[in-house]
């Protein structure tokens, strides 16, 4: 054995529990193959956890369904091995294979939200999942359902056993499928970006849990991760992805402290923790981008930089849910109480100063994206004004809308953000045109200056989005925003779907067009080392309401709100570089 | 729950009188039922009696208001052609049409959902091809030529099924139904398949877009990775998935086949509804149609009850929102 491999708590001189040797997974496609895994080589111990860090496309999930026997038609093994105890697992029937999966190997995935079937109780998929692999009477089955989710730390498991999916929250569905994943007490436990879709919080919770699962019950994990900060916290060993290759892999420290390749080194270079805030990230490129088109709306009324330009006084947004006819009646005539509706935003006022950038932190459901809709002129306040250098973002009357081209935005799915039938110099033509800050015959040379000015090539002007990466797409939108001319752009969690190099890369374009442009930014994001990097005053919001704000330095230093506190000790860290 | 119901039966009256409102008025635009019912050299006397028996010289508000009260009492009045009770005749027809659109909507649904699921399952598949390919034909193929098909073909031809009427029918709790002797049931086969052959197409091809779909989500994949055997996966989880629009579209052709199997029903001479229908419109039988199209829209509204109720029990996330 190597000796980066660690040995068992039992102390018998590890043979890998799993050894992967030139494995390679394609799938065959019209253009030839995709060689999605080509040539992957590793192996682990009997309780260790190797970390398998990429980029999307780079093949690692891939490589975890290769190992579990789950490759989707019409991709194929068709080299290497893959040996379970000794045991090959490549070119076994698929009924030896199941025997297997999650008896001695189970998969853990992304989003509990999709994982679990919906219209079973929970008790059920428990039961479907021990009959899988023993004869078991339905008493005992919901016995050990009960037991399975004490062990996952799910309170009175008695009752929640009859639960459906959807009465629970997303960490709790994610336990629930962990429960699922160990109720054999595998071998291996195969963890695809198992936190990703989690709050901050709840992440740091599952990571704990996973953590001491794994020291207790002596479980190998292979997790999955595009997060080098959460590898890290939980991995011994680290592999890094590339293009179906593994570039590098060793124990977690030294590749995170002290990368050797140059693709490691450019993924660690490109998180925004790892650099001064405010600075251009290494490795994100476009420096060296065309200057945006000239402004053609009038700039000599705006305020001096640094002076309060938007000022949200005291927005309040409830979503209520409109009673039906009878019950309305019923409400009008006494019988009945009216509907209680949901508070997003309790009348929170904050001001954005012109120049500035502003994060907006906070976890799902805490108000965030209500409040930058209505900052942006998108959604309506129940009560209190937003102004705009003294104007309202709004017009009144009982259909207000919004009446300014001087707040844009930039929202977070480039993919459902952009019209899929237009083509992309049309959607950031459209704008302009119809407020005619170009002219129709201005308007092609306009939009290819915006496409250089955001890093993309200006023939591209005709295609259409689909023709694009996530990344360009998410530039193709900051481009439509700007081509307004705003003054203030509201972005809503843009880069929180892009891989890290590619949010890089998105990150300095804003830094740049934010200095070049004067831009004030309302940047929200669940991403505290992004707001670190990219605001200079923080707002944390909880449940509708601004529990803290200030000077972003001050409050990741010396945070004061308790929720403020906990939301930063939750965040994982990387161990700082070796230099 | 009980408010959701109680909240569908308030819609449902509703629904019913605006219905016999409708029929009323719209079955009084069609011809004049006098001329039906008494033979032209009859006299002046005899037919303002007749007119006044029926109640047809009052006005129509008058006529509709004694109807509803009619129909509250479960009189739907007597068929001019039968001079039997409207409810008596109808109730000895429905059976009829009850026992054949049972026997080809489950048909449809028992044989329909399954293939429809393999065909999804492995949609690459040669027989799955076959099926997609035939399913189109079931679409596009006119129900009366089908028939007219099966009949020269079974009946015809080869002799081994009967080419109309009911067979030997048994009697049970005062009505008629066939399928309960081997000669009732062999005058079923023939006219079930018929009426089934849409809906066997329809069920097919929803069945199969929605497995499709799911085997390739993560539901699935996590459910194989648990180690779940291919058919748990299929009948415990996808099966229940896929069961919502089913449930939709089952409810939809359960009631449009009980209303309008006329075709089928002509074709093989069965003596249900949709038989009495065409007869007593092209004889002006004014009660029969009024009774019959209530009746449908009373059909529509309970499967469409059910149906929803069917959603809650299906479906645990319909069940909290409408508690």
């Amino acid at each position: 054995m190597t000796d980066t491999t660690k040995t068992p708590a039992t102390g018998t001189p590890a043979m890998p529990l799993l050894e992967v040797t030139n494995l390679k997974t394609w799938f065959p496609s019209a253009r030839g193959e995709v060689k999605a895994v080509d040539g992957v080589s590793f192996s682990i111990a009997p309780g260790e956890v190797l970390g398998l860090v990429g980029e999307s496309g780079s093949g690692k999930s891939i490589t975890g369904f290769s190992i579990i026997g789950l490759i989707d038609e019409p991709g194929r093994i068709v080299e290497g091995s893959i040996k379970l105890e000794g045991r090959e697992l490549v070119g076994l029937s698929g009924h030896d294979l199941r025997a297997i999966r999650g008896k001695t190997i189970s998969m853990v995935f992304q989003d509990p939200m999709m994982t679990l079937n919906p219209v079973l109780s929970i008790g059920t998929q428990i039961r479907l999942a021990l009959e899988a692999h023993e004869n078991i009477s339905a008493a005992d089955a919901r016995e050990r359902a009960i037991k399975a989710l004490a062990q996952v730390r799910i309170t009175e498991p008695e009752l929640k056993v009859d639960f459906f999916p959807h009465q629970f929250s997303g960490g709790m569905r994610q336990r629930v499928a962990i429960a699922i994943a160990l109720l054999h007490r595998p071998k291996l436990i195969i963890c695809d970006e198992p936190t990703t879709a989690l709050d901050v919080s709840i992440q740091a919770e599952i990571l704990a849990e996973m953590k001491e699962l794994v020291a207790e019950l002596g479980t190998a994990l292979i997790w999955i991760s595009h997060d080098l900060a959460i590898v890290s916290s939980i991995a011994d060993r680290v592999a890094v992805m590339k293009s179906g290759h593994i570039v590098e892999i060793g124990p977690a420290l030294g590749v995170l402290t002290r990368p050797q390749h140059d693709y490691t080194k450019a993924l660690l270079d490109a998180l925004p923790s790892r650099a001064k805030p405010g600075q251009l990230l290494l490795r994100g490129s476009g420096i060296a981008d065309a200057a945006p088109p000239p402004r053609k709306a009038a700039t000599a009324n705006l305020p001096p930089l640094g002076s309060p330009y938007l000022v949200i006084d005291k927005a309040v947004k409830r979503f209520e849910k409109p009673p039906g006819l009878f019950k309305n009646l019923a409400i009008r005539s006494g019988l009945s109480q009216p509907v209680s509706g949901v508070q997003a935003v309790d009348g929170v006022s904050i001001t954005l100063k012109r120049g500035e950038v502003l994060g907006l932190v906070g976890e799902s459901g805490s108000g965030k994206s209500t409040l930058g809709r209505m900052a942006a002129g998108i959604t309506v306040p129940t009560s209190g004004t937003i102004r705009l250098n003294g104007q309202p973002v709004m017009s009144a009357g009982r259909n207000p809308k919004k009446i300014t081209t001087r707040i844009q935005t930039i929202f977070q799915d480039p993919f459902a953000s952009l019209n899929g039938r237009m083509r992309i110099g049309d959607i950031v033509a459209e704008g302009p045109l119809a407020h005619k800050l170009v002219t129709r015959a201005e308007a092609p040379e306009y939009v290819r200056q915006w496409l250089a000015a955001v890093g993309l090539d200006p023939t591209f002007a005709n295609r259409f989005p689909h023709q694009f990466s996530g990344g360009q797409r998410q530039r193709i939108a900051i481009a439509r925003a700007l081509a307004m001319q705003p003054d203030v752009v509201v972005c809503d969690e843009p880069v929180a779907s892009l891989d890290v190099s590619i949010q890089a890369q998105i990150i300095n374009l804003l830094i740049r067009l934010r200095s070049e442009l004067d831009l004030s930014l309302i940047f929200i994001s669940h991403d505290l080392s992004v707001v670190r990097h990219l605001c200079d005053r923080v707002a944390i919001m909880y449940r509708g309401s601004i529990v803290e704000e200030g000077e972003a330095g001050p409050i990741y230093d010396h945070p004061q709100h308790d929720y403020t506190k906990r939301l930063l000790a939750a965040v994982p860290v990387l161990p700082e570089a070796a230099e | 729950m009980f408010g959701f119901i109680l909240q569908r039966l308030w819609q449902a009256i509703i629904v019913v009188i605006a219905m016999s409102a409708l029929v009323f008025c719209g079955v009084y635009a069609v011809g004049n039922p006098i001329d039906v019912l008494i033979s032209p050299d009859a006299t002046q006397d005899i037919r303002a009696a007749v007119i006044a028996q029926y109640g047809l010289d009052l006005p129509l508000w008058q006529q509709y208001l004694a109807f509803l009260g009619r129909i509250l009492h479960g009189d739907f009045g007597r068929s001019f052609v039968y001079n039997m009770p409207v409810s008596e005749l109808i109730l000895s027809r429905l059976p009829a049409t009850l026992e054949l659109t049972l026997a080809a909507v489950l048909f449809a649904s028992l044989v329909g959902i399954p293939i429809g699921m393999y065909a999804g399952y492995k949609p690459h598949s040669v027989v799955s091809r076959a099926v997609m390919a035939l399913s189109i034909l079931g679409f596009s193929v006119p129900t009366f030529w089908f028939g007219l098909m099966l009949i020269m073909v079974f009946a015809v031809q080869c002799g081994c099924m009967p080419a109309g009427g009911r067979g030997d029918t048994v009697s049970l709790f005062g009505v008629d139904f066939s399928f309960l002797t081997l000669d009732g049931l062999s005058h079923m086969v023939l006219p079930a398949l018929n009426l089934a052959l849409f809906k066997f197409s329809l069920m097919i091809r929803l069945a199969r877009a929605g497995t499709r779909e799911l085997m390739l989500s993560d539901t699935v994949k996590f459910a194989r990775a648990a180690g779940l055997s291919e058919f748990t996966v299929l009948s415990r989880h996808v099966l229940r998935l896929i069961s919502i629009p089913l449930v939709t579209v089952f409810g939809l052709e359960l009631g449009s086949t009980l209303a309008f199997a006329v075709v089928t029903e002509t074709i093989f001479s069965w003596p249900g509804l949709g038989k009495l229908i065409i007869d007593s419109i092209t004889s002006l039988d004014r009660p029969v149609m009024v009774a019959y199209l209530m009746l449908v829209a009373l059909l529509f509204i309970v499967i469409n009850l059910v149906v929803d109720l069917t959603y809650a029990l299906l479906d645990p996330r319909l069940r909290k929102g409408r508690a």
